[in-house]
């Protein structure tokens, strides 16, 4: 019984993306484990559901006698974003009964952003949820703090339970959800939910197809009409896509540290100091708004804005904006060294993972196709499942269809966390225009501070 | 310079009244320094002995079973780093017997603190059982377990006031203190962050890289000095224009032409009254570079005006976002925070102005000016000049205002400051938070924190030499 | 005579001119919690449509991000718990370094002043920890512990006020052989209404302001147990801002309303005691 809660927790996870966890008793030399994850004694099994448990533990071939199943309750604890919890809640009903031979559950849903997560998890792991959601840049720093279960020692396990060996989820998912998700050829989360991307949205009664092609037209076209476009250049996340459509990379290495390399010449033979000047041409546009990290939504909403680069989470906002003129489309060309480069992006991936320190692991079940595509519904979050994927209504979805399209250009977004404050900075200098369009031995200073803030060694 | 003298010479009488004791102490009394009820066992208190072995008896349980095993390992902050083996059978990970550097720093801490309180209660009891012996011999009434109990509702009262409150503040306060300080002096950040690694001691290289020192590609000397300055210049005008503006309100709402004075005070007290994560936030909201504020400036065409004359490049006022107009916003969102709260206390202490002084002006033919500077000035400063000092030392250390109007909000264009993790609007103390949460940077939160204190401690000396000597106030601690 | 009338018009139009700026802020939040918008209103300081749907949505719509009556259950038991212990810890401190002669209470002053220099934030983690060694992480009484373990420190006000009780009051009182405990409970105390008021409302308000501990002790990510300043502060989350802003303006003003009140009632205790009190030291 005991081992089921961490299978558990990892089919939950698979389960959220296939999420179970046996829950081990404490036989573990010096089981640190949570205390708020210990399970209850209060027995409300029947006799069925023991004999079925018995079967589960042949299934997982135990032999440590420490536990039988009957009146075991296993304790979980789920962590999703504010805006999945609804949604979390019917799955992991759905998640209850479709285990209800293994075992009775006992799970709690907490609310903890994925963007956040790490923060939370990383000060205390031991208190941690048994299986949480995280976006996939905060993989590398979870993973060597040890927070993560690697789910290719729980294959097994899984086969067992489930049915799915890891290779069929990974064959399940895109590719770049699974790259995403896997560091030193190791699984250590499942993908939930993918197109955490971003492109343009637009006015069509505003601006027409050809206007949205390029940054240029797409400028004057907006400045006709007395309306702006809005970006938001003060994150690493939004001003990399003109670097990444340039030809420049970064890549995460496995102490955590970031390599970069914004400073020199790109594969396409682009410099630096060319793309700053590019961005530094657009932001100065009076038609562009260059709009602080996290307040788009709301710039899209007040209405000043015939255009706005942003992800399917703000699909409503756009909707309600624009009216019948609704539209999305991959984002703009921009004009770099006199040719015209198509703008790229960072594709974010939202992880499921489960704690290494749980007793009970199982995240299968949140991330199958059946939960993906009722996140999609709830959320409009892009599924990284193939099969969902392919369902019409989700590619007849506007927002989707753009992310999908800009997705070709994307990048996996493999970064460390020093990679986000120097960027910041770096788009707000563009943004207040600080830096001189002319001066290109300053934009090249700039960069390569840049560069030094980037690379520096966690500490 | 008296109170340190003092200090000593009470510490020193401590320590000789202890010698003395077990110089001449008869063997009950020597017994005691081993076993510290023999002492009351020998006088028949037999309740006494009994509670004073029992409480050796939970000392030493926690030292054998707690205390060593911990800090024997505090001088290395522990050597096993973990490992952990999935076992498929159990679907745990299993783990090493490995070691929790946090934890050896925690329990070493509290199993030093322990032993400290396990001297002085040593000591107190030999020196306690000495005056019973004493007693006995010059024919004395030696206390019964009543009587004794009597004592701590008496001249040992204090002793049962203060327990819980000390013990309190040494779990709550002094031992997280002290593991913060021990921490200063490790490298405890996320490359060693318990359970899954070890932290080691690295005597005073976080020092030499905040001041500048170190070999890092990212250095903190930078932003070090340009937090400090900041946060001086901060505590500076935050606390003078909140204490002056206060005392002006204060006469303002309490002058004798003043009609409906409880009116105006309430109202002014509704902004200290709003919790500050609320109005500051939505203050924040209220001045953002898109907000209200914005707008309605923007109609009525000052913003215009400024771009006109060159003060701001952007369509929009960028109160809280470009540095030197945050700063300034910054200090003056304080005043509207701060007067209010200033404006109670001056209230208080106009209120006790001698009405002699006044009135004796008024005969004078003082004006209201002269009135003001020559008699209430002098008066309310006097009264309230130590509480100036400790403003001052509060505002180096005033996390909420600068938190919650800058964090995610304000973004810095300095890169060697953003390469720190620092802005321009930081303070010391909200740029250790951010090192915290979101860098889990431990060693140099820890570091700056120290910093913090010796520039407190240091101001709080100098300062209250000065105005308590002028003041004539006494003793402020 | 004119120009005295004119003084006194002035006077009021300036009070009146800075009691608006101190108020414009406070309105704004009132407005805006009436407001049928659910994000930030940017165009008009007024909101463009009255409603009380703000309200209504906080108060029966409990949904994992807005629990408010929860929220607000929680704070009130946490803070009346707070208000206990913290109330006791400050008179019986205050008490002892005001009334009582002992070796050692210069040194403990001395030390707590040393002790309060310290940048309280720095020890967050530590506390965590020694809280998570006992177990009582991410409960609310763990929370209780924090918030009022450490309240002896704030001694200073309460023993400014006792010292300022007659003397010759506590030695009549001995003399008549009362005990140093009674003459603390049915001498000092009685006569000690305002700082005791004062200490108090204090200490029951500091769950209400406080984020930062909550959100490290009440870790588990359920909203339920959340206190009001967790919840309200999480709502002005980048990704929540947008749909609950007008909650977060109607949250604010329901917990406004009654800390003002207290704040009313504490103004008059708090400067008869901090005149008495801290002011002297």
């Amino acid at each position: 019984m005991s081992k089921i809660k961490k299978l558990l927790a990892l089919v939950m996870a698979l389960a959220m993306v296939l999420s179970l966890a046996a829950c081990g008793g404490s036989d573990s030399s010096s089981d640190t484990s949570t205390d708020d994850t210990t399970t209850t004694e209060d027995s409300t099994a029947d006799t069925e559901e023991a004999a079925d448990t018995e079967e589960a533990e042949d299934a997982t071939e135990e032999t440590s006698g420490d536990a039988t199943a009957s009146g075991d309750v296993i304790s979980l604890t789920v962590w999703g974003a504010e805006e999945d919890q609804t949604l979390l809640a019917e799955l992991v009903e759905g998640f209850k009964e479709a285990y209800a031979d293994y075992a009775t559950f006992d799970i709690q849903i907490g609310v903890e952003s994925e963007s956040t997560a790490k923060d939370t998890i990383l000060t205390d792991i031991e208190a941690a949820a048994d299986v949480f959601a995280f976006a996939d840049d905060q993989l590398a720093d979870l993973v060597n703090a040890g927070a993560l279960q690697s789910f290719d020692a729980l294959n097994d396990a899984l086969v067992a339970y489930t049915g799915k060996s890891v290779e069929d989820i990974e064959a399940a998912n895109g590719a770049g959800s699974v790259a995403a998700a896997t560091m030193n050829d190791t699984l250590y989360a499942f993908p939930m939910g993918g197109g955490n991307n971003y492109f343009l949205y637009y006015d069509s009664s505003v601006l027409s197809e050809e206007d949205v092609a390029s940054w240029d037209s797409l400028l004057a076209a907006a400045e006709a009409a007395g309306k702006q476009v809005g970006m938001t250049l003060s994150s690493g996340w939004y001003n990399a896509s003109f670097f990444i459509g340039a030809g420049f990379t970064t890549s995460l290495n496995d102490d955590g540290t970031t390599s970069i390399d914004w400073n020199g010449t790109s594969s396409l033979g682009y410099t630096g100091v060319d793309v700053v000047k590019s961005m530094l041409n657009i932001a100065s546009n009076s038609a562009f708004m260059a709009i602080a990290d996290g307040d788009i939504s709301n710039q899209i909403a007040s209405g000043s804005l015939c255009a706005a680069v942003s992800g399917t989470w703000d699909a409503e906002a756009a909707q309600a904006a624009f009216g019948d003129g609704y539209a999305a489309t991959k984002l703009p060309t921009f004009t770099c060294a006199g040719d015209q480069v198509q703008q790229g992006c960072y594709s974010g991936f939202k992880l499921i993972g489960v704690n290494a320190y749980s007793q009970n692991a199982g995240s299968e079940y949140l991330t199958n196709e059946e939960s993906q595509t009722a996140r999609f519904e709830a959320r409009q979050l892009a599924p990284t499942n193939t099969n969902a994927a392919a369902n019409e209504a989700v590619s007849a979805n506007i927002a989707i269809a753009a992310s999908s399209a800009q997705d070709v250009y994307g990048v996996v977004q493999s970064v460390g966390g020093k990679f986000w404050d120097p960027t910041a900075t770096f788009g707000e200098m563009i943004a207040q225009q600080t830096l001189d369009v002319n001066d290109d031995d300053a934009i090249q200073a700039a960069l390569d501070e840049l560069v030094v803030g980037v690379t520096a060694a966690v500490d | 310079m008296n109170k340190l003298k003092s200090g000593v010479s009470a510490v020193g009488r401590f320590f000789g009244d202890f010698g003395h004791a077990v110089a001449d102490g008869d063997i009950f009394v020597k017994l005691s320094l081993v076993w510290f009820g023999a002492g009351y066992l020998g006088r028949k208190q037999y309740i006494k002995a009994i509670i004073m072995t029992a409480l050796e008896a939970l000392i030493i349980a926690y030292t054998v079973l707690v205390g060593i095993p911990y800090i024997s390992d505090f001088g290395t902050l522990g050597t096993v780093q973990q490992e952990s083996v999935f076992n498929p059978v159990t679907m745990q990970n299993e783990f090493n017997d490995y070691d929790n550097s946090f934890m050896i720093l925690l329990f070493s801490v509290i199993t030093l603190v322990v032993w400290a309180f396990t001297i002085y209660i040593w000591m107190y009891n030999v020196k306690n059982v000495y005056r019973l012996q004493k007693d006995q011999e010059h024919g004395k009434h030696v206390n019964n377990f009543r009587e004794d109990l009597n004592d701590y509702i008496n001249q040992k009262f204090y002793i049962v006031l203060l327990a819980l409150p000390i013990a309190g503040v040494v779990i709550f306060t002094v031992v997280p203190l002290i593991i913060m300080i021990f921490v200063a002096f490790t490298n405890y950040d996320q490359n060693h962050m318990p359970p899954s690694a070890l932290f080691d001691w690295v005597g005073l290289d976080n020092f030499i890289n905040l001041f500048g020192g170190g070999g890092m590609t990212v250095s903190f000397g930078y932003a070090f000095i340009r937090v400090l300055g900041w946060t001086l210049v901060w505590s500076f005008f935050a606390t003078l224009t909140t204490y002056f503006g206060g005392i002006l309100m204060a006469l303002l709402v309490n002058g004798k032409t003043t009609m409906w004075k409880p009116m105006w005070r309430v109202l002014f007290m509704i902004t200290i009254a709003v919790p500050q994560f609320v109005s500051l936030l939505l203050v924040r909201n209220f001045f953002a570079d898109n907000g209200i504020m914005n707008t309605i400036l923007q109609n009525i065409g000052l913003t215009g005006f400024l771009q006109d004359i060159g003060l701001i490049s952007s369509n929009y006022i960028p109160f809280l976002t470009a540095p030197g107009w945050a700063h300034v916003m910054i200090i003056i969102i304080n005043i509207w925070i701060g007067v209010p709260y200033q404006m109670l206390i001056a209230n208080g202490v106009l209120m006790n102005i001698p009405s002699e002084q006044l009135e004796s002006a008024a005969i004078d033919g003082a004006n209201s000016w002269q009135t003001f500077w020559n008699i209430t000035m002098p008066y309310v400063f006097s009264v309230t000049g130590p509480a100036l000092v400790t403003d001052f030392v509060k505002n180096i250390n005033n996390f909420n205002v600068i938190y919650l109007l800058t964090s995610n909000f304000y973004t810095t264009t300095n890169q060697a400051m953003a390469n720190s993790q620092a802005k321009e609007t930081d303070l010391l103390v909200t740029w250790l938070f951010t090192l915290t949460q979101d860098y889990y940077n431990y060693k140099m939160a820890a570091t700056i924190g120290i910093v913090i204190f010796v520039i407190c401690a240091v101001f709080t000396l100098v300062a209250f030499n000065r105005v308590v000597a002028r003041t004539g106030e006494g003793d402020f601690a | 005579m004119k120009r005295k009338y004119v003084n006194i018009v002035v006077k009021q139009v300036v009070l009146a001119v800075l009691a608006l700026i101190w108020l414009v802020p406070i309105i704004w939040l009132v407005v805006t919690s009436f407001s049928a918008y659910n994000g930030r209103n940017t165009s008009t300081f007024f909101p463009s449509e009255w409603s009380l749907t703000q309200y209504e949505k906080l108060l029966t719509g409990a949904d994992t991000v807005a629990n408010f009556p929860a929220w607000f259950m929680n704070t009130l038991i946490i803070a009346i718990a707070t208000c206990v212990i913290s109330t006791l810890f400050v008179l019986m401190v205050a008490y002892a370094f005001a009334c009582m002669d002992f070796r050692g209470s210069k040194g403990l002053q001395n030390l707590s002043v040393i002790v309060n220099l310290f940048p309280g934030v720095l020890s967050m983690i530590a506390v965590y920890f020694v809280l998570k060694s006992v177990g009582l992480t991410n409960s609310h009484l763990g929370l209780i512990l924090v918030y009022s373990g450490s309240s002896g420190l704030g001694y200073l006000i309460a023993k400014g006020f006792f010292g300022t009780v007659p003397k010759a009051l506590q030695e009549a009182a001995k003399l008549d052989g009362a005990s140093e405990a009674r003459c603390f409970l049915q001498v000092v105390l009685p006569m000690s209404r305002p700082i005791i008021v004062y200490t108090i409302i204090s200490s029951f308000l500091v769950p209400w302001m406080d984020f930062v501990y909550a959100k490290m002790i009440l870790n588990a990510g359920v909203s339920s147990q959340w206190t009001v300043a967790i919840g309200l502060y999480n709502m002005l989350d980048k990704s929540l801002i947008n749909t609950y802003f007008g909650q977060f303006c109607a949250g604010g003003v329901l917990i406004s309303i009654p800390i003002s009140i207290l704040y009313i009632i504490m103004q008059k205790f708090y400067v008869e005691g901090v005149t008495g009190g801290a002011v002297k030291g």
